[in-house]
């Protein structure tokens, strides 16, 4: 049977300020162990919390910059369950009514075509401490209890792994260009809890869901979204129900695994936060935010395909992280060429070693203006595009620039017209009987002539100069 | 022992501090009726030095340097016990300083000590505590009130010159009134609940116990400055009344008009009622206009109380949960939910326990909108109901309860008349108002007395109002 694939995100965003949600103690993912903890965040009887006013201004951030309707009164509540990690017994979250709403992302899916997926809410909220285990002791490290977060709830729009994970490229990147959210996936940062459900071809009635529980990299996303289809196909296939479950991916396995089932008796008995009076925004601090809003991805990628002449698909590839567009701008300042060249170079050479050695853009040992350097010389005739791979890849490991290898490289291109005419004088004298076969009509024969001034000048000659002069020598 | 005439003997150097503290030190001694839970002689004694070297240089700062107090043991008390009259906390020393010791001390009082109340404010009584009942202190047999009844009692017998007390449903009005004490809850938002332990949260008032209607003013400049660490503490005026009171003698009352409801009256016993009735008479002599008001919803408040506090209290108590401060079973602890059920079954009395269940009942899934909700939209009625009224008067007359206090142990014979003892007291926190208890009578050795309700934010006025029926009285 065919079924189609529903696919909805809900994404944990922990905020980059530089204070907890609702009290002053430092955010630090490195401090030792409840050493940023104050009586708020630790839940002290008679403590109350208070706003994080950049919290709030973040929140109206990602709410402009995902076409999102800003409510101007949201109200928090608190959602009561009893864990550890959770101090106060509750966490102070928004149910009723989320600070923005009604919102959407364009991502391309797999036919390449611009498709709309809807966020239903953005919602602000505190994340939990940390419990670990010690053998028979649990521990709980309280320094993340508080940290504001944002849940960003997507609507059920996505229908294959790929979509999703397209989905959860942009809303990351628009994260990180907002300089609202550190995005380190590896920290905890951007957390992703996937839902998926299937039905039969063109059925109007959704599926039973499953909930996959904090995904943490987007090939995860992928991998779990994959299994999770596969897994829902056979258990239909094979008339049996998919039961509604919390599920955890495991890395290891590559498979999910069984949380909790899930019941009706799931209550969190949601009530509106009595120590928190509703959030009232304005339309000035949203036009004040809006002011300030910088250039996001899609105004980046419009903009990159309009004034640099790249194709839709580089504007995307270089437009996906901000270190990285930035460095491609940086990169053709001083240089005065194609930029499409430019972005080639980027693309195929230095991403690759990047991502071979783990490494991000800020961390390349190329600069921009090396880079920029290298291709100058290649457009120049200085050196062929072959020997300037080989140029690159000494700059990449020894941070030079490209003047400096070439040099110590002694690869210098040959380009001096008289020089190589002498050369190709000798060469043509010397072999009389592959003139004869030239002039005859072997043009195959071309090739020799070059290939000999070439090894004459250790590969030196500028190519395209050589055949120019070998030509017009040989009449 | 009072604060306005200590504070005149201070400033005229007729008595010292360390006398004041002796004498109420000896009192605080003798516990006749068991008032504190936590006595701080040596911090008395040292703080009572302090305060004459500092009032021999350069008099006395405020009205309360050098004056004696005591605290309700919900006000959290840097580095001293703070119980919240109750097991689960009976061990717990705060790490920091809540707003109201902080502002006490700051103005120079001398905490004699921390008093005793229901167990997190829970009753009318103060007999819910495992710290013993608190004993009425002009008859042994009968009840102090509560849940502030330590506080009412330490000034009663002279521990204390005056004593701060929460007002969640009447909790400073009805002991002070058993007491024959001035009451004062202010309008919710004018003081900051930051450090006092949380039972319902939207509902809870910091206020004094004292000997006047002077005295409570000359508390509340000290405790209504501006607490950002509070963002329901929405007032920005701080109090400043005590020398507009000075100059009240007679004729105030003139003009003014005061609301009444003929059927609370006539409702209450007839001892009570007698009381009320000769107190009206006095406003009118003054020259005051009495108006019979209708207060329709006012007959569903102890129901609307009752759900909407033990909500809030359901949450507010998730927190003490065995784990991370308080009380926790140290013969259970078999698995983590063993832990949660024994601490708390262990840890909390039964009045506590029972209104966790109701709250806990009225918040969940399906039962939310008939109880919780509804209880809600009940309390913006009475809002109405009061808003109403006030365009016909300046302040209303009601009983605070309909009988003198009762005898020790009669509240659990019939727990829901008691919480109907709530109907005068409750309505004034519903709709956040403030509210002045004054006594005036006695019956048989205890004292009457009546409550004058204000407007929103006027509490200046109240206080005015309260104090010029005072002068009459007392000539």
């Amino acid at each position: 049977m065919n079924y189609d694939v529903v696919i909805g995100l809900e994404v944990h965003a922990q905020l980059s300020t530089l204070t907890k949600a609702w009290c002053q103690c430092e955010i630090s993912v490195s401090a030792f162990e409840n050493t940023k903890v104050c009586e708020v965040c630790s839940a002290q009887p008679g403590t109350l919390p208070v706003y994080n006013k950049k919290a709030i201004e973040y929140a109206i951030k990602l709410g402009l910059a995902t076409n999102s309707r800003i409510n101007k009164v949201s109200v928090f509540d608190r959602k009561n369950y009893f864990y550890p990690d959770l101090p106060k017994g509750y966490q102070i979250t928004q149910f009723q009514t989320p600070v923005a709403e009604n919102g959407h992302l364009d991502i391309f899916d797999d036919e390449g075509n611009i498709k709309k997926v809807g966020i239903q809410r953005i919602q602000m909220e505190e994340d939990t401490g940390k419990s670990s285990h010690l053998g028979e002791k649990s521990l709980i490290n309280l320094n993340r209890s508080g940290t504001p977060l944002l849940e960003i709830v997507s609507e059920p729009h996505m229908s294959t792994a790929k979509e999703a994970s397209s989905y959860l490229k942009k809303l990351h990147s628009i994260l990180v260009y907002l300089g609202i959210c550190h995005g380190n996936m590896q920290d905890g940062n951007f957390r992703c809890d996937v839902n998926v459900s299937i039905k039969p071809k063109g059925s109007e009635k959704y599926g039973t869901r499953t909930e996959v529980k904090n995904v943490n990299s987007f090939r995860h996303v992928e991998m779990c979204i994959e299994h999770e289809v596969q897994r829902h196909q056979q258990i239909l296939d094979s008339g049996n129900k998919v039961l509604q479950q919390t599920l955890l991916f495991d890395v290891e396995t590559k498979a999910t695994k069984v949380l909790r089932t899930k019941s009706d008796a799931d209550d969190y008995r949601y009530f509106p936060e009595p120590d928190l009076l509703p959030l009232i925004i304005s339309d000035s601090e949203i036009q004040k935010v809006q002011d300030n809003l910088p250039e996001l991805p899609d105004a980046k990628i419009k903009r990159f395909i309009l004034d640099y002449g790249i194709p839709a698909y580089d504007a995307n590839v270089l437009t996906a992280e901000k270190e990285l567009a930035n460095y491609f701008e940086a990169a053709l300042k001083n240089y005065e060429g194609e930029a499409k060249k430019m972005s080639n170079w980027i693309m195929v050479e230095l991403l690759r070693y990047l991502n071979e050695a783990g490494t991000s853009i800020e961390r390349s040992p190329v600069s921009p203006n090396s880079l920029a350097g290298l291709l100058n010389a290649i457009n120049s005739g200085k050196i062929s595009g072959k020997q300037a791979k080989d140029v690159f890849l000494k700059m990449y490991d020894s941070g030079h620039s490209a003047d400096v290898i070439i040099k110590e490289m002694g690869l210098e291109q040959i380009s001096d017209e008289k020089m190589i005419t002498e050369i190709a004088q000798k060469i043509i004298n010397a072999n009389s009987v592959n003139v004869e076969k030239y002039k005859a009509g072997n043009e195959r024969i071309f090739g020799f002539f070059v290939g000999q001034v070439m090894k004459e000048t250790n590969g030196q000659a500028n190519p395209s100069l050589t055949s120019e002069i070998i030509k017009r020598l040989l009449g | 022992m009072n604060i306005y005439d200590s504070h005149s003997a201070l400033k005229k150097k007729k008595i010292s501090s360390l006398e004041l503290i002796t004498e109420a030190l000896k009192k605080a001694h003798q516990n006749k009726n068991n008032s504190f839970i936590s006595l701080t002689s040596d911090l008395a004694l040292n703080q009572a030095r302090t305060a004459d070297e500092e009032i021999s240089a350069r008099g006395p700062r405020s009205w309360l340097h050098g004056i004696p107090y005591s605290l309700k043991d919900l006000f959290i008390t840097k580095g001293i016990r703070t119980t919240a009259g109750s097991k689960i906390l009976f061990n717990y020393v705060p790490p920091y300083d809540g707003f109201i010791s902080k502002k006490i001390s700051n103005a120079g009082g001398v905490l004699m000590g921390k008093v005793s109340c229901d167990e997190f404010g829970m009753g009318s009584t103060n007999e819910n505590t495992p710290f013993g009942p608190v004993h009425h202190p002009l008859n042994p047999e009968f009840v102090a009130g509560g849940s502030s009844g330590g506080s009412a009692a330490s000034v009663a017998e002279g521990s204390a010159a005056f004593s701060m007390g929460t007002d969640t449903g009447g909790s400073i009005r009805l002991p002070a009134n058993f007491c024959g004490l001035v009451g004062f809850k202010p309008t919710y938002g004018r003081v900051s609940r930051y450090g006092q332990i949380a039972y319902g949260s939207s509902l809870d008032q910091a206020g004094p116990i004292t000997h006047s209607v002077l005295d409570a003013a000359c508390v509340m400049e000290f405790i209504t400055e501006k607490d950002l660490l509070d963002v329901t503490n929405v007032a920005n005026k701080k109090m400043s009344v005590v020398h507009e009171l000075e100059k009240i003698k007679s004729g105030y009352l003139k003009d003014k008009t005061i609301g009444f409801s003929q059927e609370f009256i006539d409702a209450c016993d007839p001892e009570v009622r007698n009381s009320l009735n000769d107190a009206l008479k006095i406003f009118e002599n003054e020259g005051a206009k009495l108006k019979n008001i209708s207060l329709p919803h006012l007959k569903y408040s102890v129901a609307a109380y009752y759900l909407i506090a033990t909500s809030e209290a359901s949450t507010n108590l998730a927190r003490y949960d065995g784990i991370h401060f308080g009380f926790r079973d140290k013969m259970s602890s078999k698995n983590l939910e063993d832990t949660y059920i024994r601490s708390r079954t262990l840890g909390f009395g039964e009045e506590v326990r029972k209104r966790i269940i109701l709250g806990t009942f009225s918040l969940s899934a399906g039962y939310q909108d008939q109880y919780f909700a509804q209880a809600c939209k009940v309390r913006r009625k009475i809002y109405e109901d009061f808003t109403t009224a006030f365009f016909q008067c300046d302040a209303i007359f009601s009983p605070v309860c309909a009988s003198v206090a009762f005898k020790q142990g009669e509240s659990k014979q019939d727990p829901i008349k008691m919480y109907m003892n709530d109907l005068y007291t409750i309505p004034v926190n519903l709709a956040g108002l403030p509210g002045l208890a004054i006594p005036f009578g006695h019956h048989k050795g205890l004292p009457t007395g009546f409550q004058l309700i204000g407007k929103s934010f006027q509490d200046e006025e109240l206080l005015k109002i309260g104090h010029a029926f005072e002068s009459v009285v007392k000539g």
